[in-house]
């Protein structure tokens, strides 16, 4: 490599450098800043997120692939990072209130975040297996330590060890089937590799090659049939880290599937097929199981299964369209789970946990505020006009009818009927009963402002979607 | 583009809604939705003067690119079909906040709230010229209609508003898959009269065809999905009750008028004896089970279910008299079953029973009610004289040409809604004065007067002399008829 290379390489992955040479800063800088200063931690892990968007921002007006073929800066990679840095900066906002009530005072916890934000950046811009599995790593690594951060807590121990047994299984996987396509072509770059599948597409090593790297990719999302880590790890880890891993991490987890799925293997095997399996089974199994819960963070971890298989919905519909479909709508999950967290996370103070949805009886009466936003939240998850949930899914139905799947797209819509039910069941609650006791939301202006935001995104990218959906469909790859 | 009068006609109530938000006192809410129900009328008033009644084509039209990349226009326009409605709903809407005045005790403001927001959904719905937008205002009534039963309603009211919500929004689902299919097939627009321009092939029709179907036969709703009509009419609060019998379910008649006829001609003249015969269950059917009821809103729901059958029919003898008639009747069914809910609320209010076994000798006791719930109840079993006689007379003869044997399943269940009624008359107001004892009756005060006498003046007038009311739908049906059967002649 060059040294005009390298500089430009370095150049290209500047956003990625800033973030973790700044968790490494803070690593250091943390030791030195006394208890109960949170602030400052999230002043400075959102200024540092802040110089990489600028950076990210920078860099987005051209494409610029780097280290010899195993990274790449595009349109692609670039909305995948600002949907990384919105899910990563409400984690922070979120989170000083809620680790002062749980008791988590270290700084590691703001410097695993940033650099589990660090890895998803790398996934995004991964156009090599090797450099998918660094950043996948990277990113899962951290996860694991932050699901167990609630270290009196049983369960969520309990979750961390569980996450890091599946998980470690589920990347030997992966590992696997990465060595087994590069003993058959000889490369793991992306594209590469695409152009020596195209001679035989049947190629029975190859096909076991597409299905362990599917199923390694699968489990990161939380897809069926490895999704069983992900209602555990959802109820036990503290509720911010699951809030950031439902929006953040199965983003990052779809990018790289955006980028595997539809680039090489897909002209040259019917690994669509498997995925339309996948994507109904999940979207069946999220949508029925969550019927019968009863505790919030597992009730959202179905649900983040069941938006998981719609999504997929629209990885299985391809083209443009397909992947501008599933990049909108994890964009607008993202907020809307965030926001729908972001309340949940306002309810726990004091002794009161807020887990339970009957904790919410009659919620309403009392706050009709924070009410309305939780019906605009469940709503929007249910997909009803005209909040954004809605658009989303219509968006990957077009998709889906427009390649012919329409058999499909009825199952997709029946299933959402089905999940509206255990959304609608909630708003009964809060609406139409009577309050049993006092609500004391630990509402700070940083929470505040989470929901504001991710308020307004839930309504405004619902009424008025065609800047958003000019920005996905610019930013698909290879277009 | 002159004047946006529909939008402003649409956004008047949203915005009312908006202000209410900020409002304290509950009596300041309740003035203020009045006025601006009240104000949303008189511009739908004057939409209806200066409306052209010699064209079919859309009026009042508007249009501005709202996501280009993938075709979809905020488009709005009113033609004869659709104009009726627009009045309806903005009449009912002023009805409604009259009629919650003193029944809503609890959250006022938010009720109020959920009511304006309802009725400037309803009112997208019949102006939409744009598929996305309609089903956009379509699927979010879902939201308000939930609340209003889910949290002011009756006892049952939970299991109701879930049963309304899971059913009604299965049914949309599917027509949401149609419109996507229609859309593509159609070049990638989702401008309705463009849709309706262009000729699909018959099988892509018939799939198009049974997706609405769903969609529009559960909102009618047609027998056999009719099961959430009656739960969720007796659970209503009476505001609820009137917005479903009045608007909700015409909206999916307008369905099949705005989509499935114009748009597929050849699948719903194939379809159309199948159509004819599930209209003529309903009305038996509907007529039969209003027969044993003893609760009155379950018999004024179940004859709800009967009359709609009625519309059907009418739309689906597919000629001229059987539509001026369907939508004639549309209109009329939203003015007195309307009337009828009002008169269940407000004798409910009194004594809290909608037994029709608890009640008798009204008459003694409140003179002035049992008047005007003469009138409504004549009205609704069609005698000269009212509304519904004109809009009947106009099915039947139209339903009579198509189909000989429904027609007279259609007399059969006429005559059905005449026993139902007349009994619920005579066991109600007539008879020994036995509910005076049991209970303190006042008569109608001025308040609930005001909500009634519109509604009495239109079954009047449109029973005494329809023309003008036939004239404004006239030239769109007449433009309609000739789409359908220049295309579906081919069957």
């Amino acid at each position: 490599m060059t040294e005009a290379a390298l500089f430009e390489s370095i150049l290209a992955s500047l956003p990625e450098i800033v973030v973790v040479t700044g968790a490494c800063v803070l690593l250091i800088l943390g030791q030195f800043v006394p208890k109960g200063q949170a602030y400052f931690l999230v002043c400075a892990s959102i200024a540092i997120v802040l110089i990489a968007v600028l950076g990210t921002l920078m860099l987005a007006n051209e494409v610029r692939p780097a280290y010899a073929g195993m990274f790449i800066v595009d349109r692609f990679a670039t909305f995948f990072k600002l949907l990384f840095y919105i899910a990563t900066v409400l984690t922070f906002l979120l989170s000083p209130k809620y680790a002062d009530i749980e008791g988590i005072q270290s700084s590691e916890y703001y410097v695993l975040l940033l650099l589990a934000l660090s890895g998803m950046m790398i996934m995004a811009s991964a156009t090599d297996l090797l450099s998918i599995y660094v950043g996948l790593e990277l990113m899962v690594l951290c996860t694991y330590v932050l699901t167990g951060f609630l270290r009196q807590q049983r369960r969520s121990n309990e979750a961390a060890l569980k996450y890091v047994i599946l998980g470690a299984v589920s990347t030997g996987i992966f590992l696997y089937g990465v060595s087994l396509i590069y003993g058959l072509t000889g490369t793991t770059q992306l594209d590469a590799v695409a152009a020596a599948v195209t001679g035989d597409p049947l190629d029975p090593g190859l096909l076991l090659a597409v299905v362990f790297i599917v199923a390694g990719l699968v489990f990161k999302v939380g897809a069926v049939p490895f999704h069983m880590w992900l209602p555990d790890v959802y109820e036990g880890a503290p509720m911010t880290i699951t809030a950031f891993m439902s929006a953040g991490p199965k983003a990052a987890g779809f990018a790289v599937i955006l980028r595997v799925f539809l680039n090489p293997l897909v002209a040259s095997s019917h690994v669509w097929i498997i995925v339309a399996v996948i994507a109904v089974a999940t979207m069946a199994l999220g949508s029925f199981v969550a019927l019968v819960q009863d505790n919030f963070k597992r009730l959202l971890a179905y649900s983040s299964i069941a938006h998981a298989g719609f999504a997929l919905f629209g990885v299985v519909a391809g083209g443009a369209d397909g992947i501008a479909s599933v990049m909108l709508y994890l964009l607008i999950y993202a907020f809307m789970t965030l926001g729908i967290f972001a309340t949940v996370i306002m309810m726990r103070n004091g002794d009161f946990s807020g887990e339970i949805i009957e904790d919410y009886t009659g919620f309403a009466k009392l706050h009709p505020a924070l009410a309305l936003l939780m019906l605009l939240y469940l709503f929007s998850l249910a997909g009803i006009p005209p909040t954004a949930g809605f658009f989303a899914k219509f968006y990957v139905l077009v998709a889906l009818v427009e390649r012919g799947f329409v058999m499909l797209a009825v199952i997709a819509v029946l299933l959402s009927a089905v999940a509206a039910y255990f959304y609608i069941r909630i708003v009964m609650v809060i609406y139409m009963r009577e309050p049993e006791r006092a609500f004391d939301p630990a509402l700070t202006p940083l929470v505040r402002a989470t929901l504001a935001l991710t308020a307004a995104a839930t309504i405004g990218i619902g009424l008025f979607p065609a800047w958003f959906l000019r920005l996905a469909q610019q930013s698909v790859f290879g277009g | 583009m002159g004047f946006p009068l529909l939008s402003l006609i649409i956004f008047t109530p949203a915005a009312g809604a908006a202000v209410l938000m900020f409002l304290r006192s509950d009596e300041a809410a309740r003035w203020t939705a009045l006025g601006v129900t009240m104000l949303d009328l008189a511009l739908c008033v004057a939409m209806l003067a200066s409306f052209d009644t010699d064209t079919h084509q859309m009026q009042f039209t508007e249009s501005r690119p709202w996501v280009p990349a993938l075709g979809i226009t905020y488009a709005l326009g009113v033609d004869g079909i659709s104009a009726l409605f627009v009045f309806l709903t903005a009449l009912l809407g002023w009805v409604c906040v009259l009629a919650s005045w003193v029944a809503i005790e609890r959250s006022v403001k938010e009720f109020m709230v959920s009511l304006l927001v309802m009725q400037a959904l309803m009112l997208g719905v019949f102006c939409a010229l744009d598929l996305f937008m309609f089903y956009v205002f379509w699927e979010a009534m879902l939201i308000p209609m939930y609340l209003i039963i889910g949290v002011w309603g009756g006892n049952g009211r939970v299991y109701a508003a879930i049963k309304f919500f899971l059913y009604t929004l299965a049914g949309s689902l599917l027509f949401l898959i149609g419109v996507i299919v229609l859309y593509l097939q159609g070049g990638k627009t989702f401008d309705i009269l463009a849709l309706t321009a262009q000729d699909l092939p018959f099988p892509v029709q018939s799939f198009l065809f049974f997706a609405f179907l769903v969609a529009f036969a559960v909102k009618v709703p047609m027998v056999p999905v009719h099961t959430w009509l009656p739960d969720a009419h007796v659970q209503a609060p009476t505001a609820g009750s009137i917005i479903l019998a009045g608007v909700l379910l015409k909206m999916g008649a307008y369905g099949f008028l705005r989509f499935s006829l114009p748009m597929l001609p050849e699948a719903s003249v194939h379809y159309s004896t199948l159509m004819l015969a599930l209209s003529a269950l309903a009305i038996v059917y509907g007529g039969l089970l209003a027969l044993a009821q003893d609760d009155l809103k379950k018999l004024v729901a179940y004859s709800s279910i009967s009359h709609m059958g009625f519309v059907t029919l009418g739309i689906f003898a597919l000629n001229f008299r059987g539509l001026e008639g369907a939508i004639l009747q549309m209109f009329n069914h939203g003015v007195t079953t309307g009337a009828l809910f009002l008169f269940v609320g407000l004798i409910y209010e009194r004594t809290h029973t909608r037994s029709i076994a608890d009640y008798g000798g009204l008459m003694k006791v409140a003179p002035v009610y049992t008047v005007f719930l003469a009138l409504f109840t004549l009205s609704s079993m069609a005698l000269p004289g009212t509304n519904s006689f004109v809009g009947e007379l106009l099915v039947l003869s139209g339903g009579f040409a198509a189909n000989l044997a429904v027609g007279a399943a259609a007399v059969f269940g006429a005559l059905l809604g005449a026993a139902y009624l007349l009994g619920m008359y005579r066991n109600v107001a007539l008879g020994p004065a036995s509910v005076g004892a049991r209970f303190k009756i006042r008569d109608v005060n001025g308040r609930e007067m005001t909500a009634i006498l519109p509604l009495a003046l239109f079954v009047l007038w449109v029973g005494l002399y329809p023309k003008p009311f036939l004239n404004i739908i006239d030239a769109s049906v007449k433009h309609l008829l000739a789409q359908v059967h220049s295309k579906g002649s081919g069957q």
